[in-house]
């Protein structure tokens, strides 16, 4: 069979040549461990944030020892005027601060309102966010501490005091990431992305090698001139390695890492599988349509480039311009993303994931009718040089 | 000092050359630059996530939990879309992903609060993207806060306090909020800068490693280069090849640095003057530290496509702007300075989205030119290696076939 001795030829290679899969494989690794080690605490800790004293009280000094024993954020440094903290904030040393202006305790013991300021750098998104939701937490604890105080002095009840101070509050549940651990909603899909990235490019590049060491036609002859089992056969031993890999990464998160996992493991296993697959077809595709090796690796490159945004695990794919939320559905990690949400995060079965298995199925199409371009560049080119064969014969003669 | 520059001339004219007849190159070093800036300005031109569907249950109807729901719906970021009778069905919507949050109304809302207690609201979010938890909390928390004000007030008038007592008694201490520099916390204001100096960064580092591996490939290219600049005075072809792509990332920078982000409405408070005295040592290292990769590492011509690309991501989180540097592990944040794109990137957005000036990134800029006059010593040394080591193999072949040729004709 014509698979078999292109599998052959092409394990060979591996064998021969391991370069590449070595170095790309050594990358996921990488970037798995890169990712793994950056984001273990879960949310960035101890974020440095300050405060400007300017009324140097037993109150002002007090708000800052409250302050450091915030969890997530230590004060790093007190200023005593605003220009310092906001250059010390430009420079990126602090995230937030609080302003505490002179003469806020005399306007406390004067039964008045004491007027803070607390200024965030949100040009940092999460350590912005963060920061500001701690730093204000704390503010509204300060205040409901001072309230309390007083209810006490008046005889009021604990339960009555919470009544007063705090009327409603929020029990937040947050479905599919009880931690709000950041490296869980990160990793679940950006290492599948980078591992789909990859692939996209490997295939894209092999394809292009024969091009370029113009062995194209020496690989179709053992498929026996079918191109479409000339490609399966040449991916193949990529495909088991990129699915092994990604399954693999999977393990680890889902059962290691303990990222929760609802749903069945084998929705997820097929899910991975045709992630894999879908991309290779998309890089096949553009290796055999583009005859120039390098617009090949330069076309996928720009592809692929744009596959971490248009996944919609970082900004929703909902809120973007309605041409992208169309463009998304030619990227085999968006569909891969949707079922990871449906499976991991909510439980849901095949009767939610389908549409989303025959979407990445789909793209099964583009390999034969790259396969297709490919055979009639190859007719064409033979035709070319027959013409020019017979256009050189007379003059030969 | 004029044959000197004479070589630079020489070395330039033979990189622009090379470069504008190379049709990968040009794609890299011209339509990526111009391509990827504005597909993601437009990606990201909706900066925040923009009434996102709720769903409501509502157990205990009154007045209370409707004047809820009424200032829900009335937040930019959510939209109530859904009323549902029970949790479940609720719970069902939103794993059809047709509601993002659920807010939940237990059957004792109205009564907690009438008896002056406590009252309780479920929030369920979906954190697929946190961007769905960072509307219903921001949605969220604005209803909570006014909410609160106006049950409080109605208490204290029930307690028989004054309003002004009351206004007090509810808030010791005032509150006020400044969010500096990105005053919307929109997504684009915060990822555009950091994307534009990361695709100057990769597409000229990409460049300069083709092209690196080009000339490996190529044998001609080699030949291009006259033989006394082949060894001993290397450093005229680094500043020679390095003023070409000077030249070409100058214009460049100034329309995706400058130009740009003025068009898409993206934070702009540095001037123009500090940009560019600030890119200069930033090009300048990136130009090295592609030369010293490019000669070290690359042999072929499409290698560097299909390695480093990927790698953008990792740079990304690298540069500090997601997970800070403080918070960083120390290994990694030594690893970070390897890359020009770590000071390069900070330096930018203090200056571009926080409005400093060269003083203020005074790290980053000692940095940039550490880093510049460090990989420029390794672009010498290793280009001087190589053109050694392919000079002796040359050689090497030529005595063989000296040797070949005297045997065969004795």
């Amino acid at each position: 069979m014509g698979i078999r001795r292109v599998l052959q030829r092409e394990l060979r290679r591996i064998v021969h040549e391991p370069r590449y899969l070595v170095i790309l494989t050594a990358g996921i690794v990488f970037t798995f461990v890169f990712f793994a080690s950056m984001t273990k605490e879960g949310q960035p800790k101890r974020l440095p944030v300050a405060v400007v004293d300017m009324d140097g009280s037993y109150l002002s000094r007090r708000i800052c020892h409250e302050l450091d024993a915030t969890p997530g954020v230590h004060v790093s440094a007190v200023y005593n005027n605003h220009t310092e903290a906001r250059k010390a904030m430009q420079r990126g040393e602090i995230f937030a601060f609080y302003e505490i202006p002179s003469g806020t305790y005399n306007t406390l013991l004067q039964f008045r309102a004491p007027h803070f300021v607390l200024y965030v750098n949100s040009a940092y998104m999460l350590a912005g966010t963060l920061s500001y939701k701690q730093l204000a937490t704390m503010g509204m604890l300060a205040g409901a501490a001072v309230q309390r105080e007083v209810y006490r002095k008046k005889g009021y009840t604990e339960e009555q005091i919470m009544g007063l101070i705090q009327p409603v509050e929020y029990d937040t549940r947050t479905i599919g990431n009880p931690w709000i651990n950041y490296g869980n909603y990160l990793m679940t899909t950006l290492i599948p992305a980078v591992i789909a990235f990859i692939a996209v490019m490997h295939t894209a590049y092999i394809i292009a090698r024969e091009r370029q060491k113009k062995t194209l036609r020496s690989w179709l002859r053992k498929a026996g001139g079918n191109v479409l089992k000339a490609l399966i056969g040449k991916l193949l031993p990529y495909t088991c390695w990129y699915i092994l890999l990604c399954l693999t990464a999977n393990l680890i998160m889902f059962g290691f890492m303990g990222f929760p996992m609802e749903g069945s493991w084998m929705l997820m296993t097929v899910n991975t599988i045709l992630l894999i697959v879908a991309s290779q077809c998309v890089g096949a595709f553009i290796a055999c349509c583009i005859p120039d090796p390098p617009l090949t690796m330069g076309i996928s490159a720009i592809y692929s480039a744009m596959s971490f945004s248009l996944s919609g695990f970082s900004f929703p794919v909902e809120s973007m311009p309605t041409f992208f939320t169309s463009f998304s559905w030619l990227y085999p990690i968006r569909h891969y993303f949707l079922n990871y949400s449906d499976i991991a995060i909510f439980g849901n079965g095949f009767l939610h994931c389908w549409p989303r298995f025959c979407a990445l199925l789909a793209f099964g199409i583009l390999p034969i009718a790259g396969s297709m371009m490919l055979a009639w560049q190859m007719r064409q080119q033979q035709a070319d040089s027959t013409d020019s064969t017979q256009q050189r014969r007379p003059q030969a003669l | 000092m004029i044959n000197t520059l004479k070589d630079i001339w020489m070395v330039l004219s033979i990189e622009v050359r090379r470069v504008f007849s190379d049709r990968m190159v040009l794609l890299i070093f011209f339509l990526a630059p111009l391509l990827y800036p504005l597909i993601f300005c437009f990606i990201y031109h909706n900066e925040n996530v923009e009434n996102m569907s709720v769903a409501i249950v509502d157990e205990s109807p009154s007045e209370d939990s409707r004047r809820f729901i009424y200032k829900l719906n009335s937040t930019p970021e959510l939209s109530v879309d859904f009323r549902c009778n029970t949790l479940d069905e609720a719970k069902r919507l939103m794993r059809d992903h047709k509601a993002r949050a659920i807010f939940y109304f237990p059957k004792d809302y109205s009564s907690k609060l009438a008896s002056l207690q406590t009252a309780r609201i479920v929030v369920f979010s979906d954190m697929s993207s946190f961007y769905f938890y960072k509307a219903a909390l921001t949605g969220g928390n604005s209803v909570l806060i006014d909410e609160m004000h106006t049950i409080e007030l109605q208490r204290y008038e029930q307690a028989g306090l004054s309003p002004t007592e009351a206004s007090i008694q509810m808030q010791p201490v005032i509150f006020e909020n400044v969010t500096s520099f990105n005053p919307s916390g929109g997504y684009g204001s915060f990822f555009l800068p950091v994307l534009l100096i990361l695709v100057i960064h990769q597409t000229l580092f990409l460049g300069i490693c083709i092209l690196c591996g080009d000339a490996n490939e190529n044998r001609h290219a080699m030949i291009l280069i006259p033989p006394h600049l082949r060894t001993k005075s290397v450093h005229r072809v680094i500043f020679g090849r390095s003023l070409c792509y000077l030249i070409i990332y100058t214009p460049l920078c100034i329309l995706d640095l400058w130009f740009i982000p003025r068009w898409f409405g993206l934070p702009q408070l540095g001037n123009l003057y500090t940009i560019l005295g600030f890119l200069l040592p930033f090009i300048l290292a990136v130009i090295f530290f592609g030369m010293t990769i490019g000669n070290l590492m690359v042999r072929q011509k499409i290698t560097p496509m299909l390695c480093f690309v990927f790698f953008s991501v990792v740079l990304f989180f690298l540069t500090g702007m997601v997970w800070p540097q403080s918070s960083m592990p120390r290994f990694w944040l030594f690893f970070s300075y390897l890359f020009p794109s770590t000071p390069g990137v900070q330096g930018f957005v203090k200056i571009a989205s926080m409005g400093g000036n060269l003083e203020i990134v005074r790290h980053e800029y000692m940095t940039l030119w550490f880093q510049a006059a460090t990989y420029f010593v390794t672009a010498c040394v290793v280009t001087y290696w190589k053109n050694n080591k392919r000079h002796r193999r040359s050689q090497q072949i030529h005595r063989q076939h000296q040797r070949i040729t005297a045997m065969t004709n004795r």
